[in-house]
């Protein structure tokens, strides 16, 4: 327990403790002294010097964002001669700052939406700044009552707008050189992209040396934007809207979870997206799908009415008619010959009752939800640690000591959660990544191994046989709580360094370096989401590191632990609730339902059904002959479920619910139009096993696009099913917490109880970031199940407590072939990478319709071996071509590439260009995966 | 590796070679003011010529003796003689100088400037005589324009590392502290802090790595005494540096220059190599279980970086922007380890106060101020240089004996003193000691040792908008009170000196400047109001006729001044904006 310290700030005693500096203390304690570059959460920078004070026995004026709290400090933040000071400040401030919103003699006539052509000159117009009525400079200047007759020179910096890179306006006449965005970018995302530019009067912010974001490394995570207490950053769409609602959300796009507060307009568009600076799940991070990727949910292309096909096209209807005729067809296809896929955002409250309506209605156990494509990420979690989940909340990665990467693009896929792994990185963690692709996080990899593909088990297996050869492992550990330590190690023997040396081609003493590293630098946590590994060696892959973290102690302790990387947003949720053909809601087995059957009231089906990975198969071939699809189309294009639109084609009777005609919907008998996350409520559990909420930001306007789970539940009752009167989610998240053990404690009202505690009180209001903006209906609040009771308040860290009674399993390995990813039409692995900067070569911007564009040739990194037999020379044009696309680029022969494999490292500029000038109403949604091919490789002419 | 002792024999033995041998011994001054004024060609012609007359004689470039207004500065030892000192030698006279005083015997007292050395020659007057050396008492100084910087052995025969051999066999580390403290040293880089104390902070600082740094950024304008030091005797800060590191338990040191700056880099690079040949860096130095590396690293073109924080952003590869203070270098400094930083020429001190003891040192100069101070002068006064005088002698002494005064039958106005943060101090002031504290009473600092001299043609205002504009100039850009108030401060100068003033200007000037002084982040804008306050309390009657009467009594401000655009705001209202909508 540390101590408390306890100072008297403005007469008011407040107790903090050590470390927090004064101006944390003060907020802490709701007392508000005014701030420009200080932030919350970043660290102290002592730029601007608003926040000076008088401290007592204290030369002259600290400031209080840099000056530590003290016991016994007495500190007055707001004497005669701080106010004069602070106004002093201010004035040289709106001295190079537009201010034309404070002096305008019509302020006080002028409405908050009113538009004014006189009185101001153009550029100082409130109007020509993107952030007028939500500026922190301009609230902050009233607060501190600033005299507006400053006798200082104003000046205009004449610079023009900046808006040829992706998503992003950069007014730098605005800017008041804080640092902040600097800082969020070096310290927070360490990335580094943007740095100051000049020095004195001229000094600015901006990429190093005058170039463009899509240079400088940018991840468009919109982190800069988020702390700029001016208008110099702001989002390129929407940037002249004003927001009259604030309502906290959960991001749709991928399984972090982030909170996000949505800002609504006045014609009830969703104009902006804020990530929340005190969600658990990302403390104030987003990227760029959930930073800009949520105007969809505005598009004009959604579906706006069911539709129905009649003689071949699909024609407008009314809901009663669609869901009688939905109701009437299905009737005729239960048992076995239905199949349902949810969708891979779809809410727990959802893909409950899809997988629930399939059962008990349909009679079948054909249902999985659309990213369910690697049923094994998890899965063997359950038989050697206990849960099929992550055993660590995402941001305990931040404090880790070691951290192993395995076949995961987390900087894309997951980005939030690469956040705390390089802030990590540059704490002095060890990162090793395991990866055959270039990803982002290879730049910042203490060890990056390229073992050939698919021999990640078998490298692990070498990794294992080191730290037991060193008696590295965690012996006390191993003998309290876990079981199969002989078995394990007498399978390692079989992991000779050479043989797996010869098998990976790893080199011995890497796999040593490699092993030490992560053993002997505790704690170390493991990711893996399985990219780069063969469907036939996953469950030997997740064993073996689960082998690896249990050796190695990492189970039940903070910064450790396990993190499956699932794909879909919501499958973790989906797995909870049963959403899956072969388990229960809570992980029961299908020969377990007689609890569950008793709660439906009704007769479950045996026998598991079909996943997402045969459901399409046996479209195809007539053993399901009907299909209900709800959502998303993105999974079914990106090639891994096979052929799925052209199986859709072949059914009898196919139901889409969707928010848009996607390619599935067109081929759809009846279309149901979706309502998009941000008009409905319902849950999502995201991958550290949080349930967070979603809540109605907007409602649904100009369509008739509803929720699926009332959707869902009309059919049912049009099927007349009992058990579907349902009348809000509220009313299925308690049922799923009856079902479900690890739900039980989990309520919407403890969810949405949420309120800041970052926001100080007081009176005046006092100015605040727009990250720390109130929301309708306060703040939401996650909770980690397993929750067994109302007043549970969840498990952050799984097995932490009590693990002597939950005994762990090491499984034996087996060192075994490696299945072949090639065939003899196409002989090579193509390895396509993405990283943000390429600093060793360079790049060409072009301009095209105002808008920067990477122009570079592409480069194949081909091994010389292979490049012999091809009869390819450095710098020849070649082309790789896979079963379904070609790819043009000049060839480098480098030793350190893999032989049989060909690589391409992208810059993630280029898509983000390529996701900002997308025709796709939810291009975020399918921003393409980095998927291994096998090619043919052939010269060809430039 | 040899003992200190072998070391100095063989030092010695090819020192009296040079010295004492056979041949007559010609040394160029080769620092930054004798390379200036063509020492390099000198030096080559000497050479080139020797060579061709087939003359046997040693050719040195040595340092700066710091008679800069002497460059090039030749000095010519024959056997038996004393060292002859030949002033502003161009390389034309080289063939003369070796007709006449190398193969002849005539010493040429129309050339030369005066002998050193207890042997005299007629016509030539003694060194010791002349004004500028007279006053003066080289400590820090004492092998600068004497002994070849790129040689170890020179710095070796004449007493070098003789301090450090004696600390790391016969004295504790706080035996050393003790010592400094004793000596009374304070910091010559600008605030004057007690030496010894500083290091007893970071000796309590936990290791086992902890860095001293050796500042030499030194950016002021008129400042070179840094510069000098290492281009003239970089073994004497090297000596010092170490003896910081024993004292203190520290395990690195780095030595901080200004890029660009070829002459001290190279010559400080080249000492540590010989240094370390030799071992005294590196591992166990002199046999001794002390262990301690030198390095040099460069700064940016940054005024600021020379700031102890920012400088040690600028070693961790940052931009040179300060730090906020607490934690203070002595607990978090460069990369977050302990770290003590020292000005090149307090460091350059050490070696002779640990060879002759803290009270030998405390005997020289004034109660509160010990030891001596290295000026630089220059501006309008006959012998402008580098030299070193006991602290207590009056600034006037400074001025009219040492530097000779101003020329021209003109009066002094006033003086510059301490980098451009410094101020001004006005000529009926000359009359106070040279003393750290007398000289802030005055309104001046004497930090790092600049004095620019203004004869009565210099206008107060001009001089105050000169400073200002470097200021401004050279402000990182982070706070906000000094990259604004900057700007603002050299506006309102420009207005000033352009008659142009508005009647709410004066009030404004002090407003901002005392907004700059109570909360800027660093000392650039804490003492950016200085120079102007100075001026504004020595010489209102000239800001009184810019203001008032719209005139400058000097004719020094007339037509429009030079604005450096590359660091301020383009003054426009009137361009068109592009705003996408």
């Amino acid at each position: 327990m540390v101590a408390e310290l306890s100072l008297v700030i403005d007469g008011q005693e407040v107790r903090t403790q050590p470390g927090k500096t004064v101006i944390q203390a003060a907020m802490d304690a709701g007392l508000y002294i005014p701030y420009l570059c200080y932030y919350p959460g970043m660290k102290p920078y002592g730029a601007c010097r608003m926040c000076v004070v008088e401290i007592e026995n204290t030369r002259g004026t600290p400031a209080s964002c840099t000056t530590p709290a003290a016991d016994g400090m007495v500190v007055w933040s707001n004497t005669p001669q701080i106010q004069e000071l602070r106004k002093g400040i201010t004035e040289l401030v709106i001295s190079e700052h537009p201010h034309g919103c404070l002096t305008c003699h019509r302020i006080e006539l002028c409405g908050p939406q009113d538009v004014c052509l006189r009185h101001v000159s153009v550029t100082d117009r409130c109007v020509a700044c993107p952030k007028n009525e939500r500026c922190e400079l301009k609230d902050t200047t009233i607060y501190v009552g600033t005299g507006l007759n400053t006798p200082l020179d104003y000046k205009y910096r004449t610079l023009p707008v900046e808006s040829k890179d992706p998503f992003y306006d950069m007014d730098y006449n605005l800017c008041i050189v804080c640092g902040r965005c600097v800082r969020a970018c070096e310290e927070i995302r360490v990335d580094s992209a943007i740095t100051f530019t000049e020095r004195a009067g001229v000094s600015l912010v901006g990429p190093a040396h005058g170039s463009s974001l899509l240079e400088s490394g940018c991840e468009f995570c919109g982190s800069c934007i988020d702390v700029c207490p001016v208008g110099a950053l702001v989002e390129t769409d929407y940037k002249w809207e004003k927001a009259v609602e604030r309502v906290s959300t959960t991001c749709p796009h991928c399984p972090v979870g982030c909170q996000l507060k949505l800002e609504v307009n006045k014609r009830g568009k969703v104009i902006r997206a804020i990530p929340d600076l005190e969600a658990e799940a990302n403390h104030g991070q987003a990227c760029f799908k959930g930073k800009f990727g949520y105007d969809f949910v505005n598009s004009r292309a959604r579906l706006r009415t069911p539709l129905i096909r009649r003689n071949g096209v699909l024609e407008e209807a009314s809901w009663e008619e669609a869901v009688a005729l939905v109701a009437e067809r299905l009737g005729q296809y239960k048992g076995d010959q239905f199949a349902a896929v949810a969708s891979y955002r779809g809410t727990n409250e959802e893909n409950y009752l899809l997988q629930k309506f399939t059962r008990v209605v349909m009679g079948t156990n054909n249902v999985d939800h659309s990213s369910n494509t690697k049923p094994e990420i998890a899965r063997p979690l359950e038989q050697t640690l206990g849960f099929q989940a992550a055993t660590n909340p995402i941001w305990d990665l931040e404090n880790a000591k070691s951290i192993l990467v395995v076949g995961a693009n987390a900087t894309e896929e997951h980005n939030v959660a690469a956040v705390p792994v390089k802030r990590a990185v540059r704490n002095g963690a060890k990162l090793i990544v395991i990866d055959p692709r270039e990803v982002e996080l290879t730049r910042y990899a203490t060890m990056w191994m390229r073992p050939e593909p698919g021999t990640d088990v078998a490298l692990i297996g070498g990794m294992l046989r080191v730290i037991v050869d060193e008696v590295m492992e965690d012996e006390g550990f191993l003998r309290e709580s876990c079981d199969g330590l002989d078995a394990l190690k007498n399978s390692l023997w079989r992991f000779d360094l050479k043989r797996v040396q010869d098998v990976t081609g790893i080199s011995e003493d890497e796999i040593r370096e490699a092993a030490r590293t992560f053993a002997q630098n505790g704690p170390g946590a493991i990711l893996y989401a399985l990219d780069t590994v063969s469907a036939s060696s996953r469950v030997d892959l997740v064993q073996a590191l689960s082998n690896l973290a249990l050796m190695t102690g990492n189970i039940g302790k903070p910064s450790a632990g396990l993190y499956p990387l699932r794909p879909g947003t919501n499958d973790q949720g989906s797995w909870d609730v049963g959403c899956v053909p072969d388990q229960l809601p809570g992980y029961l087995g299908l020969e377990e339902s007689a609890n569950i059957s008793e709660a439906w009231g009704a007769e479950l089906p045996s026998g598991p059904g079909l996943g997402i990975n045969d459901v399409f198969q046996a479209a195809s071939d007539g053993r399901v002959k009907a299909m209900l699809v709800v959502g998303d189309s993105p999974n079914f294009a990106n090639g891994h479920i096979g052929d799925a639109l052209q199986a859709a084609g072949q059914l009898d009777f196919l139901v889409v619910q969707d928010t848009f005609l996607s390619e599935i919907a067109q081929a759809a008998d009846v279309v149901l139009p979706s309502a998009t996350y941000a008009e409905k409520e319902g849950t999502l559990t995201n991958l550290e096993r949080r349930v967070q909420p979603l809540r109605k930001v907007l409602e649904v306007n100009n369509t008739q696009a509803m929720p699926d789970w009332w959707t869902i539940s009309q059919i049912a009752r049009a099927m007349d099913a009992q058990g579907f009167d349902y009348h809000c989610t509220a009313q299925i998240l308690n049922e799923i917490s009856r079902v479900v053990p690890m739900y039980a404690g989990i309520s919407y009202q403890r969810l949405l109880a949420g309120a800041s505690v970052l926001q100080p009180a007081g009176f005046p209001p006092s100015p605040l970031p727009s990250q720390l903006y109130p929301t309708e209906g306060g703040q939401n609040l996650g909770i980690q199940w397993p929750c067994d009771s109302s007043d549970d308040p969840g498990v952050s860290i799984l097995y932490s407590e009590g693990s002597a009674d939950r005994r762990h399993t090491l499984v034996p390995m087996e060192l075994n072939d490696v299945p072949a990813m090639t065939t003899p039409e196409f002989p090579l692995l193509f390895l396509p990478g993405r990283v943000l900067q390429q600093p060793q070569r360079g790049i060409e911007i072009e301009v095209v319709n105002d808008k920067n564009r990477i122009q570079r040739d592409e480069i194949m990194d081909i091994h010389p071996t292979d490049a012999a037999s091809l009869g390819i020379g450095e710098g020849d044009w070649v082309e790789a071509t896979s079963a379904r696309e070609q790819i043009r680029a000049r060839a480098r022969i480098s030793e350190s590439a893999t032989p049989r494999t060909v690589s391409v490292t992208t810059l993630f500029g280029e898509l983000a260009t390529r996701l900002e000038e997308s025709d796709d109403p939810d291009p975020m949604s399918k921003v393409p995966t980095l998927d291994m091919t096998p090619v043919r490789v052939a010269k060809v002419q430039g | 590796m040899a003992g200190y002792e072998e070391i100095q024999q063989e030092a010695q033995r090819r020192y009296q070679e040079l010295e004492a041998g056979d041949r007559p011994w010609i040394r160029v001054g080769t620092a930054v003011h004798g390379e200036a004024a063509g020492a390099m060609d000198v030096m080559e012609a000497f050479r080139s010529q020797l060579e061709s007359r087939g003359i046997a004689a040693n050719v040195s470039g040595v340092g700066d003796l710091g008679l800069s207004f002497a460059e090039p500065l030749v000095d010519i030892k024959k056997p038996g003689g004393p060292r002859i000192f030949y002033r502003n030698i161009s390389p034309g006279q080289v063939s003369e100088l070796i007709d006449s005083c190398v193969a002849g015997d005539d010493p040429r007292p129309d050339l030369a400037l005066g002998t050193l050395g207890p042997e005299t020659v007629a016509g030539i007057p003694r060194l010791e005589d002349h004004p500028m050396w007279a006053r003066q008492v080289r400590v820090a100084m004492r092998n600068c324009g004497h002994i070849d910087p790129l040689d170890i052995y020179q710095y070796i025969a004449n007493g070098g590392y003789s301090a450090l051999a004696k600390a790391v066999s016969q004295m504790e580390p706080q035996d050393v502290i003790q010592e400094v403290q004793t000596s009374g040293l304070r910091g010559r880089g600008g605030a004057a802090f007690p030496t010894g104390t500083k290091w007893s902070f970071i000796a309590r600082s936990p290791g086992p790595v902890k860095y001293i740094l050796c500042n030499c950024e030194e950016g002021d304008p008129g400042a070179y005494n840094d510069k000098g030091i290492l281009e003239s005797d970089p073994h004497s800060l090297i000596e010092g540096v170490t003896l910081a590191g024993y004292a203190t338990g520290s395990s690195n040191g780095i030595v901080f220059i200004r890029h660009g700056h070829h002459g001290p880099i190279e010559r400080t690079e080249r000492a540590i190599e010989q240094a370390y040949e030799l071992g005294l860096l590196g591992e166990n130095i002199l046999g001794s279980s002390f262990s301690f590396d030198v390095e040099v690293s460069l700064t940016g073109e940054s005024y600021v970086a020379g700031e102890e924080t920012a400088l040690m952003e600028s070693i961790e590869g940052k931009r040179a922007m300060p730090r906020y203070r607490p934690p203070f270098p002595a607990q978090a400094g460069v990369w977050q380890l302990p770290s003590n930083i020292n000005n090149i020429k307090t460091l350059s001190y050490v070696p002779e106060i640990i060879a002759k003891g803290g009270e030998w040192f405390a005997g020289i100069g004034t109660e509160s101020s010990k030891g001596t101070a290295i000026l630089c002068l220059s501006g309008n006064i006959a012998m402008p240089g580098m030299v070193e005088v006991p602290m207590g002698i009056t600034l006037r002494e400074v001025i009219d004996e040492v530097a000779g005064g101003v020329p021209g039958g003109r009066r002094t106005k006033f003086l510059q003193t301490g980098g451009p943060l410094g101020g001004v101090i006005s000529a009926d002031q000359i009359d106070i000691p040279l003393d750290f504290d007398a000289m802030q009473r005055a309104g001046a600092i004497l930090g790092s040792g600049g004095i620019i001299v203004a004869d009565d043609r210099a206008c107060a205002v001009n001089m105050t908008r000169l400073l200002i504009a470097f200021c401004q100039y050279e402000s990182c850009g982070k706070c906000f009170p000094c990259r604004l108030g900057m700007t603002n401060l050299l506006e309102i100068l420009e207005r000033i000196t352009t008659f142009k003033t508005r009647p709410s200007d004066m009030e404004l000037m002090r407003t901002v400047g005392q907004n700059m002084a109570s909360a800027s982040l660093c000392g650039h804008g804490q003492l950016g109001w200085n120079p102007v306050q100075s001026a504004l309390q020595y010489f209102p009657e000239d800001f009184a006729a810019h203001i008032e009467e719209g005139r400058c009594p000097t004719g020094q401000c007339k037509g429009p001044v030079f604005t450096p655009q590359r660091t301020r705001p383009r003054w426009t209202s009137a361009q068109p904006l592009e705003i996408r909508i």
